[in-house]
């Protein structure tokens, strides 16, 4: 059994915090021990960082999946034009080794026409 | 999605060398390869409250403690291994250092309780303590616990913190900053700059940057308070942030 939350909102660094906070409140209601929390909302934020890239206008798609002991957040970008949007250089150099350092597993797929990068964190076994 | 590694010029064998030799000067220039990646990690974390000497310091001990625990044989590359360490590191000196915050004073006093009730708690329980836990622990509501995580924004990334200048995308200035940071002459100074400190002071730094010990841990390992202990360690940075602006 899984439980799915949704959350859409403008690139807007202001709501950023939305993103933030969704991730610590499921991972909170999932077990996770706080240190994986702490990485949770950070991984978060380089996850949209990653998909936002240059574009200051569009929509950011994010699914949070919480299964036992385990989150699965994908991030998407729409806009009107139909670019998805991508991060380059230094930046999302440094995004990909945050994500890659503190997830389980990530990568890309595509959604509804979009391309929507995920990440995936378990609890970690101490904490359970 | 792929990342590449902390220093792509790093050989592997370098890494095999010195795990079989622990020869210093091969750890110095492995921390001198890869010094770059402590300084971008550091300003990626240096919008909120903390300045980048302090944050570039603490990054650059924990790249060191990742030099010395790097196992070439695991299947993980070291820029991964390297980053995670840092990252706690730099979490772990925003919960003693404090923050700049706008938040409630309520949540504010929260969140700096949570600093040393994480520590007390994990110490006991051998694991990071869950939220219920630290609700349990502070009397406050586990929503009021994850409010105050949120709210101690000193280690949130500087990456979409800052609205920046109109037109400025989310990216751009942190493009710009890793470009600045990489530019930095990354000469090793933090051996030299060690050695330079006394006796005690070295073995707390040590105890705190490279055995990972919390300076309470340390407090009852050489027998002195914790706040002692916190006085030194901030000394100690203070003499270690000199040498390294005078050698840049």
């Amino acid at each position: 059994m899984s439980d799915v939350v949704e959350l859409t909102f403008p690139v807007r660094s202001d709501l950023l915090v939305l993103a933030r906070l969704t991730a610590a409140a499921l991972a909170s209601r999932a077990d996770f021990g706080i240190e994986d929390i702490e990485d949770l909302r950070l991984v978060v934020e380089e996850l949209c960082l990653s998909v936002v890239g240059n574009e200051t206008n569009g929509t950011i798609h994010l699914q949070y999946t919480r299964e036992d002991g385990l989150i699965t957040v994908g991030c998407s970008l729409s806009r009107e034009g139909g670019s998805d949007g991508r991060a380059d250089g230094e930046a999302n150099d440094m995004s990909l080794r945050i994500i890659e350092a503190l997830v389980d597993e990530y990568g890309e797929n595509m959604v509804a026409d979009r391309r929507q990068a995920w990440i995936r964190k378990r609890r970690s076994k101490v904490a359970s | 999605m792929s990342g590449d590694a902390g220093n792509p010029h790093t050989p592997h064998e370098l890494w095999v060398k010195f795990a079989a030799t622990r020869d210093p000067s091969l750890r110095d220039q492995l921390v001198t390869e890869n010094l770059g990646l402590a300084r971008r990690l550091a300003h990626r974390f240096a919008h909120r409250g903390q300045s980048y000497d302090d944050l570039a310091q603490v990054a650059s001990m924990a790249l060191i403690k990742a030099v010395d625990r790097y196992d070439p044989e695991r299947n993980v590359k070291f820029s991964t291994f390297a980053t995670g360490t840092i990252i706690g590191e730099l979490k772990r000196h925003f919960r003693d250092r404090g923050w700049s915050v706008r938040a409630p004073r309520r949540i504010q006093e929260l969140y700096l309780e949570l600093g040393t009730t994480i520590e007390s708690l994990g110490h006991g329980l051998g694991r990071s303590p869950k939220v219920s836990e630290l609700a349990k622990a502070t009397g406050a509501s586990e929503e009021a616990i994850v409010e105050a995580i949120e709210a101690g924004q000193g280690y949130r990334s500087a990456s979409l913190d800052a609205p920046g200048a109109a037109g400025a995308t989310l990216g751009d200035s942190l493009a710009a900053e890793d470009v600045a940071v990489t530019l930095i002459d990354e000469r090793s100074v933090l051996e030299p700059a060690l050695a330079s400190l006394p006796d005690r002071n070295r073995v707390i730094m040590k105890l705190r940057f490279i055995d990972g010990l919390t300076q309470s841990e340390i407090a009852s390992q050489v027998g002195i308070s914790q706040m002692h202990v916190s006085r030194l360690l901030a000394t100690s940075l203070a003499q270690l942030r000199e040498a390294f602006t005078a050698d840049l």
